[in-house]
């Protein structure tokens, strides 16, 4: 198959695995920015496993409803937990979120035991990166909360950003910035709930991750590394499916690795440049 | 004298905590249009927790705290906080900075406009740093930094500036050239200036009244009555001197071995 035909393939018979890991990775990426910047990058990580928890639970025998809710309850009920929990300084924050990812992986692990086995194959795929068959229902969805998302954060640009940079004047300043970090985190629960089950935990996490940290490398204002963010997050979908189809791999991971690359030979140039 | 009414500031018996946790109890001061007050005390003796009511985050427990004599009515603050408080990974620009000082004004959702920017413009020139406007905060010094701070505080065209530690952790000539910054605000501008910190010469030298803090002990008064040899002695529980070189208040402590 020559390199036109994977292409042409991809847009007609996955339309939606190439523009659902597109909005997937936009999501991310700007929301990563904050994730990067506020040093909270663990949540990332523990939020996807415990989205996977969330669908795992719904496979269970006794729980019969749309795994994407199972995924959004616990999400969200887990970032109220944090969003409470981070902010106070009688537990260190890096126990309270080390307790939460090994808490999900174990609940994880559990649950899968007691589904039944073609329900298990389901969440094998997601945690493998198999984003190829995604539907459009699921891609409607996550386009709808990332519109909603985007809203949010762009509103409400200001009061995201100064409590980001400095919560304790933003408060004297009339932002609560208990709230806003609140909202923050809520914003960041209902994306990895939804862009998880769509296009899996690996590709979650690293497009919190990755896109941000080959922006704020190379950009030198902050509206830049929002801008830049996307820009990153926009090619190793593209770039990612094209080398899944072509090796033959899971696509989550290969786009995941992708972008690990871009973010090398940013780092490479960005070293050169100084 | 002004009359009570006239304050900026007034607390009358007001207790101040957390939970049950009662930090201060039934302290009364008041804060006048342009003065220069500071707010000094051990470690963990509940300053902060002052500044916290005055800044309207913290609301007391019992008792009153009035602006310009009403209970209802907020100030405008432009409160500086440590600077080593903030750790911004984030290029922001010294003018990103210093324009948040505008938000409290614009809302949740007015974006900043000419006017908002001017102010920033006008800030930056107060505090010397408008040639630096379009470098990263992150990259500046200490001392430049702690002036963006200033500015940014500036900028809200507050009714009071509240600095916190402003010159923690500082060398010699920017801790002068930043107290030497404030003071031209509270004497050229009427500001009125309330500042905390652990340095009491830095305080005894630039304040009029002065706050003492201690756990649950509060005094308030003149720099004389208050930074006197016999008080600091008992509060720090070290052998404290007060003394005057070349115009200078010098306050040093011995070791109790001394």
């Amino acid at each position: 198959m020559s390199d036109l035909e994977i292409f042409r393939t991809i847009v007609t018979e996955f339309p939606y695995a190439l523009l659902g890991s597109l909005v997937a990775a936009l999501l991310c990426a700007y929301l990563g920015v904050y994730v990067v910047s506020k040093r909270v990058v663990f949540v990332g990580a523990t939020l996807t496993q415990v989205a996977v928890a969330g669908i795992a639970f719904s496979h269970l025998p006794f729980a019969d409803f749309e795994p994407l809710y199972g995924s959004i309850v616990f999400t969200v009920l887990v970032t109220l937990l944090f969003a409470w929990m981070l902010q106070s300084k009688s537990v260190p924050r890096d126990t309270v979120l080390g307790a939460s990812f090994v808490a999900a992986i174990a609940l994880r692990i559990l649950m899968i035991q007691k589904s039944a086995a073609a329900e298990v194959s389901e969440i094998d795929a997601i945690l493998k990166g198999d984003i190829l068959f995604v539907t459009a229902q699921q891609f409607h969805l996550l386009l709808g909360v990332f519109i909603v998302l985007m809203l949010i954060h762009l509103v409400f640009y200001k009061a995201f950003i100064f409590v980001s940079f400095d919560a304790e004047t933003a408060t004297t300043q009339g932002f609560n910035s208990r709230v806003w970090e609140m909202v923050f985190y809520l914003t960041v629960g209902v994306a990895v709930s939804v862009a998880t089950r769509v296009v899996g935990d690996v590709f979650v996490f690293g497009f919190l991750v990755i896109p941000a940290a080959g922006a704020i490398l190379t950009a030198r204002k902050v509206k830049n590394i929002f801008l830049l963010a996307i820009l990153y997050a926009a090619i190793p979908p593209v770039i990612g499916l094209y080398l899944a189809f072509k090796l033959d791999l899971p696509a989550g991971p290969t786009t995941v690795t992708t972008g690990l690359v871009l973010l090398l030979v940013t780092w490479i140039l960005s070293r050169f440049k100084h | 004298m002004k009359s009570q009414a006239q304050a900026l500031v007034q607390f009358e018996n007001v207790t101040l905590g957390y939970r049950r946790n009662v930090i201060a109890k039934e302290i009364s001061f008041s804060i006048e249009e342009g003065e220069f007050v500071g707010i000094v005390g051990p470690n963990g003796s509940g300053k902060t927790t002052i500044v916290r009511a005055i800044l309207g985050i913290l609301k007391p427990q019992r008792g009153d705290i009035r602006v310009r004599g009403r209970s209802s009515e907020r100030l405008r603050i432009g409160y500086v906080p440590q600077r080593d408080s903030i750790d911004p990974i984030m290029p922001f620009t010294v003018s990103d900075v210093v324009i948040m000082g505008r938000y409290g004004r614009l809302g949740m959702i007015r974006r900043p406009t000419s006017k908002d920017r001017a102010a920033a413009i006008e800030a930056l020139k107060h505090v010397d740093l408008l040639d630096q406007a379009a470098s990263s905060y992150r990259d500046l010094s200490g001392g430049q930094k702690q002036r963006t701070l200033i500015a940014r505080a500036l900028a809200a065209e507050p009714d009071m500036l509240i600095l916190d530690e402003p010159t923690n952790g500082m060398d010699l000539a920017s801790r002068t050239a930043i107290m030497e910054l404030i003071k031209h605000f509270h004497a050229e501008h009427g500001m009125t200036v309330l500042m905390v910190s652990h340095l009491l010469s830095d305080v005894a030298n630039y304040v009029k009244k002065i706050m003492l803090v201690e756990p649950q002990f509060f005094q308030v008064g003149s720099v004389e009555e208050i930074l006197s040899e016999a008080n600091l002695t008992r509060v720090y529980d070290l052998p404290v001197m007060v003394g005057e070189w070349m115009g200078t208040k010098v306050i040093i402590a011995r070791g109790k071995s001394v």
